[in-house]
């Protein structure tokens, strides 16, 4: 069992948590190694941060178990766990100073004053913070602010820190830049961080494994690729990147191929599950695994691909990419991204959205 | 817009609005305010008024052993008063800031319920309890025990009178200060190590405080001049600063003594709320924006 295992740092064995009617945690098991960035992936309501209350010692789980470090400390107090923890909205306390919300975990440990003056400044450094000591909080920026909240997380160099959606209160151009940082963090210090979001690309871009979480259950569990390339459920597919979403029924099972008719296009989709013929089925394919090509060139559709006329209404330029907007015959759209380098079309052209037979996922209904 | 007309968009909503205020405080606190201060220099004869300026009251008043004895009884059991209060008050205020939810504003209403009826009547009604006659000792006589002789006419009961009377201001501070505390801050400070006794040290009592001070004057400055309470409950062993200085003005008629009193328990307030004032650091209070 994991809990011989010395790598494993946060053990969950079948955590439920009920409040009244209502399962906010539902059965949820889960191992984080030691040296782990881990994202918790989940829109509003979907129980990810009463899981993480639960982890911190916040909330006491209805039944299962929650092990750091191969302790039981499911009816821990919080200010025994030795665990940090960063909010959505800082949370620091308004009437101490920069230096004296970073220490407050060692003052809460009694650890002797030199000491805690020396992990101050290894703090301080790490976050860059140098000359916001004497600092209250509401004299700094928000980036700031989080940056203290992240310090006197990480000052007591804690077995587990847990992000509540940290940078939901920060611009744009900042969450990009505390992204980069928060993973430089967790790779230097080596101590496991479980990151709460909605957010799929703050989830993409910092965590090595995810947890797609919906009505307080785990969706998936896996690499950060692994779950965007190979979505287990069509929930999953949907919540990370971007999809086109087909239904239809199953007309032929052909191994690890089915064929499905959709708006009279007949398509071919890789085959996951259990489905046989006449099973209704969802097809659901990445924006980016999309190509658009001009109808006039059918000849240059390949073999072996999947392809749907229809017009190209609108060219989206995001800069990094591009995105088509094709119309379909009966209504229906599907949009294709690409790099803007190659691109050659304009409105209103004929064109072909076509993507290789076995790309995309498919689910049963 | 030329600068004469910017002087008057800045002055004529300053006049207007705050206006009708000032002349009404002017009238109805400077003035009285300061004609005691001026009767306290001049002298009382056989019930009159004599503009013979002199220092002769507050002579007698520093002179004479009762008044001193008076005013430190007065202070010391507002000081009790208020200290009681606040331990009373603090994990009321708190229940119903933390866990009173939909029912929060009824239960502060039911703070006001007392004020339905007068300050007499409700020490009257005390004195039918706490009293010779009173419930809790006919009871016991009725029982076969011994009346309990420090809930009759003494410095203990009026203390009990004024804990009664002033509770509602300390609770009504402090809950009004709870309900702006963030108490996810709490949570904070327990993951970060702190065990319940030291959360509530660190980052609730702190960030509290100026609700807690604001309390503690309001039942403070009420219970120094206290002069219905001391005379219904006390009996004669807790005659009060302010039985003393209101007889001056009645029974024994002598007004510029009375004023000189006045004038010491002004004083006396106001060193008060000046020291409460010395212990509120505005940039320790979590207030933002203030003392930079």
């Amino acid at each position: 069992m994991s809990m011989h295992d010395d790598t494993v740092s946060l053990s969950l064995q079948d955590i439920c948590k009920q409040f009244g009617p209502v399962k906010a945690v539902d059965g949820v098991n889960l191992d984080i190694r030691q040296d782990e960035f881990f994202a918790l992936l989940g829109p509003s309501g979907s129980g990810k941060t009463t899981l993480l209350r639960i982890i911190a010692g916040l909330e006491h789980p209805t039944s299962g178990r929650v092990m750091v470090g191969g302790q039981d400390v499911t009816y821990m107090p919080p200010y025994h766990r030795r665990i940090g923890m960063v909010f959505q909205n800082f949370l620091l306390f308004p009437h101490k100073t920069v230096a004296e919300n970073i220490v407050f975990p060692l003052r809460m440990q009694n650890i002797a004053k030199s000491q805690r003056d020396e992990r101050l400044s290894w703090a301080i450094h790490l976050l860059r913070l140098e000359g916001l000591e004497a600092r209250y909080p509401h004299e700094l920026s928000g980036g700031q602010q989080q940056r203290v909240s992240l310090a006197r997380g990480l000052i007591s160099r804690p077995a587990l820190l847990l992000l509540d959606e940290p940078l939901a209160n920060l611009d744009r151009e900042l969450r990009a830049e505390m992204e980069i940082e928060i993973r430089r963090y967790q790779k230097e210090l080596k101590i496991p961080f479980i990151y709460v979001t909605h957010n799929q690309e703050e989830a993409l871009t910092m965590s090595d494994r995810i947890a797609v979480m919906r009505n307080g259950v785990f969706e998936q569990v896996g690499h950060r690729t692994e779950v965007y390339q190979k979505p287990a459920t069509a929930f999953v597919a949907g919540f990370v990147g971007q999809s086109n979403q087909m239904e239809g029924k199953v007309g032929k099972v052909n191994g690890g191929l089915l064929s499905f008719t959709w708006k009279g296009t007949k398509l071919v989709a890789p085959h996951t599950g259990d489905m046989k013929a006449g099973d209704p089925v969802r097809f659901m394919i990445k924006h980016e695994d999309v190509q658009v090509e001009i109808a006039s060139k059918k000849s240059a559709v390949p073999a072996n691909h999947n392809h749907i006329p229809g017009k190209l209404r609108d060219i989206i330029f995001k800069g990094q990419t591009v995105n088509y907007l094709i119309d379909l015959e009966g209504g229906m759209e599907i949009v294709a991204s690409g790099s803007p380098r190659d691109m050659k079309l304009s409105a209103g052209d004929l064109v072909f959205a076509l993507w290789p037979q076995g790309t995309g996922a498919s689910f049963k209904l | 817009m030329k600068p004469d007309s910017t002087w008057r968009a800045i002055i004529t909503p300053f006049v207007l609005l705050t206006g009708p205020g000032t002349i009404f405080i002017s009238i109805t606190l400077l003035v009285p305010l300061l004609t005691v201060v001026m009767f306290s220099f001049w002298r009382t004869e056989s019930y009159e008024l004599y503009a013979d300026w002199n220092l002769d009251n507050y002579r007698v008043l520093f002179g004479e052993a009762a008044y001193r004895t008076f005013l430190i009884r007065s202070a010391v059991s507002a000081a009790v008063t208020s200290l009681i209060c606040l331990i009373l008050a603090w994990p009321v205020a708190y229940y119903i800031a933390r866990h009173g939810g939909r029912y929060r504003l009824l239960l502060v209403l039911l703070l006001a319920a007392p004020f339905f009826t007068g300050v007499i009547l409700r020490i009257a009604a005390l004195q039918g309890i706490l009293g010779p006659g009173g419930l809790i000792n006919m009871t016991l006589g009725l029982a076969g025990f011994a009346p309990i002789k420090l809930l009759m006419y003494t410095q203990f009961a009026a203390t009990i009178g004024h804990i009664y009377l002033y509770i509602p201001f300390m609770v009504t501070a402090i809950y009004l200060s709870l309900v702006n505390f963030d108490f996810a801050l709490l949570d904070t400070a327990k993951i970060n190590g702190a065990g319940p006794f030291r959360a509530f040290a660190e980052v609730t009592w702190p960030l509290n405080w100026i609700g807690t001070s604001i309390g503690t004057v309001l039942v403070f400055i009420p219970c120094l001049a206290s002069t219905i309470t001391p005379r219904f409950l006390g009996g004669p062993n807790a005659t009060s600063f302010g039985m003393s200085l209101s007889q001056q003005f009645g029974e024994t008629g002598t007004w510029a003594l009375g004023s000189a009193m006045s004038v010491v328990m002004f004083i006396f307030s106001f060193l008060v709320i000046a020291i409460m004032q010395l212990t509120i650091d505005l940039r320790r209070s979590g207030f933002t924006g203030v003392g930079k």
